[in-house]
């Protein structure tokens, strides 16, 4: 066995072959019963803050993966914007909007609405979109070339009816060099 | 405090609410939870109260909201604001799209605000197939060998596409705002500026009429008047005149073509009505001119003159000394009689040898004078090669009734007269119907 594991977009696999008659998706349940299992198995295991961050790390990976193999990163960026929006609709992943967008510090703040983490939660009083945070941060790495970091200011599980991430590179976070 | 007291306190706070809406304080929860002495009424009252607040909150900010503060706040166990969050991230969202929109980003859409996101999607289509349509519009005006203006009612110039500033030599900016009849269209073909009433495409601008103009000139920056063709049309917005549109080019060339047409045409006109070897008219063109002269002097009653001569064994001169000298001798003998000749008369070859002469406001007696002065020169000059010609001449005038056959035939008469008397001399045929 293997000490690691490189993730391939490959390794998803062929759906139409491998599931002919259930086909490419599968329930809501299903994902957060896996991913809240990961978290009490990996929190009991490593503790909260740990595994809070591998979901960010993972969303990451995700995140610039999903962009790599679904998304055109030719497009300028209303249009990249749009063409993600669609996706994210199309696979149920949630409802991306943006409320202020500057481009020139690529600094931004989305809103994903029925979110597929968390929406209709019970309130926790605490943000849980870890794996949300990661995704969006990769996908904007994966466009623009540069690290960013996607902090999620309002959760369903806060409280809120839509997730809300505040967005920058991370330079802009470390302050200028 | 028991717990019917309690519920009346609580109706009537609610009776007064419902019926006066929340007011400036907002509903007032009636009772002081701590001051509840039943343990188990208490923290009842607490979360009752906890609730109130929480309507409270829910209202203002729904107010905030109402007013498009989108930066209100509601606190997040605020179980009741919460489907106003949503409406508050929605508004956020399009006040977003809707300055990217301003800016020209069209591929905004809206999903899943029913009847709002059908309009907005609706928006945007109609939106990008303006643009269509204006892409359109502006790549046919770019890529179009026609200069386009379009100005203002008072023909103030709003618009002008590259192939104008092209052909003008102006930068769009440096006649934007300009009236198009003060610095293009003011001056007339032969360079004089028209007057400010009388200039025809301010006319039609302000009037709303078609011009158009086969034959005008634009003033360029240069000074320079550039030859167009221009056709202005009339714009109207809601039925109300809105300016116009002005297509014009430039048509230098076409005038260089028809200045060479003019030339070539000259030239074919030349060639049909002159004689190659001697350069004076031909027959043709003799016969037109005859007949204009005839009706002339017979319309103001004017004396008229005809003289046909030919050159007296002339054959002889050809197979002598070849016909080169014999078109030499032509060409001497043309050139003598030609400058004893006034501008008023018609010379003009008959054919071979053979010549003649009308002589306008000219009598018979002058016209035998002349005659015998071109007889006696020709007599007297030295050709060369032979070095002496001879001619026979015929003279007649014209007479009442004459035509063109008659005329001619009477000269020819006279001719023929002069051969057979011996040649070299001057024959005269007298008016006999007269």
């Amino acid at each position: 066995m293997h000490d690691s594991y490189d993730f391939k977009w490959e390794d998803l696999g062929d759906l139409s072959d491998g599931r002919p008659n259930l086909g490419a998706e599968t329930s809501v349940i299903v994902y957060r019963l896996m991913q809240y299992t990961f978290k009490d198995v990996f929190s009991k295991k490593l503790g909260k803050q740990k595994t809070v961050e591998l979901f960010v790390k993972a969303g990451t990976l995700a995140g610039q993966q999903f962009c790599r193999n679904v998304l055109d990163t030719s497009l300028p960026f209303s249009q990249f914007m749009a063409e993600l929006k669609e996706k994210l609709i199309s696979l149920k992943v949630g409802i991306l909007r943006i409320e202020a967008a500057d481009e020139e510090k690529l600094q931004f703040v989305l809103t994903v609405s029925e979110d597929l983490d968390c929406s209709g939660l019970p309130i926790f009083g605490e943000s849980v979109c870890d794996y949300d945070e990661g995704f969006i941060a990769g996908i904007l790495e994966e466009y623009t070339g540069k690290k960013f970091m996607a902090k999620e200011v309002d959760c369903w599980a806060t409280g809120d009816r839509t997730c809300r991430f505040e967005v920058k590179p991370v330079e802009a976070l470390d302050g200028p060099a | 405090m028991d717990p019917r007291k309690i519920l009346e306190e609580l109706d009537a706070c609610l009776k007064k609410a419902m019926s006066q809406g929340l007011g400036k304080n907002g509903l007032v929860f009636p009772i002081d939870p701590a001051a509840v002495e039943d343990e188990q009424l208490r923290p009842f009252c607490h979360r009752l109260a906890a609730v109130f607040d929480m309507v409270n909150e829910s209202y203002k900010y729904a107010e905030h909201l109402s007013r498009g503060d989108l930066k209100a706040k509601s606190s997040r166990n605020n179980i009741f604001a919460m489907p106003l969050k949503g409406l508050q991230a929605s508004l956020a969202h399009l006040t977003w799209q809707a300055r990217q929109v301003a800016e020209g980003d069209l591929n905004q859409q809206v999903h899943f605000l029913g009847e709002f996101s059908d309009s907005f999607n609706h928006m945007i289509s109609s939106l990008r197939e303006k643009k269509m349509i204006e892409q359109r519009l502006e790549l046919i005006t770019n890529v179009l060998g026609e200069g386009v203006f379009l100005v203002d009612s008072h023909g103030k110039i709003v618009f002008a596409n590259p192939e104008a500033m092209r052909l003008i030599g102006y930068r769009f900016d440096e006649i934007e705002g300009a009236l198009i009849h003060e610095i293009l269209y003011k001056q007339q073909l032969n360079g004089t500026l028209y007057k400010p009433e009388e200039n025809p495409l301010f006319n039609a601008i302000t009037s709303g009429n078609d011009y158009n103009d086969e034959d005008g000139v634009f003033t360029c920056k240069s000074g320079f008047l550039m030859p167009i063709s221009l056709v202005c049309r009339a714009v109207y917005k809601d039925n109300i005149l809105d300016g116009a549109v002005i297509a014009f080019r430039d048509i230098t060339v076409q005038k260089k073509h028809l200045q060479t047409l003019e030339a070539i045409n000259e030239l074919l006109e030349k060639q049909a009505t002159t004689d190659a070897l001697t350069g004076i008219f031909n027959r043709m063109k003799f016969n037109k001119s005859f007949t204009n002269e005839i009706q002339r002097a017979q319309r103001y009653n004017t004396p008229l003159s005809l003289i046909i001569f030919d050159i007296d064994h002339f054959k002889q001169v050809n197979d002598t000394y070849g016909h080169l000298a014999g078109d030499s001798v032509l060409k001497n003998l043309v050139r003598l009689v030609a400058s004893n000749l006034r501008e008023i008369d018609i010379f003009a070859r008959w054919g071979g040898e053979e010549f003649v002469i009308q002589t306008p406001e000219t009598s018979l007696d002058g016209a035998i004078k002349l005659a015998e002065k071109l007889r006696s020169k020709i007599e007297n000059h030295d050709f060369t090669e032979p070095e002496k010609i001879t001619t026979s001449f015929g003279v007649t005038s014209l007479k009442k009734g004459d035509n063109t056959i008659s005329f001619i035939n009477r000269a020819d008469e006279a001719l023929y007269r002069a051969k057979k008397g011996g040649r070299n001399q001057v024959v005269y045929m007298e008016n006999r119907h007269d």
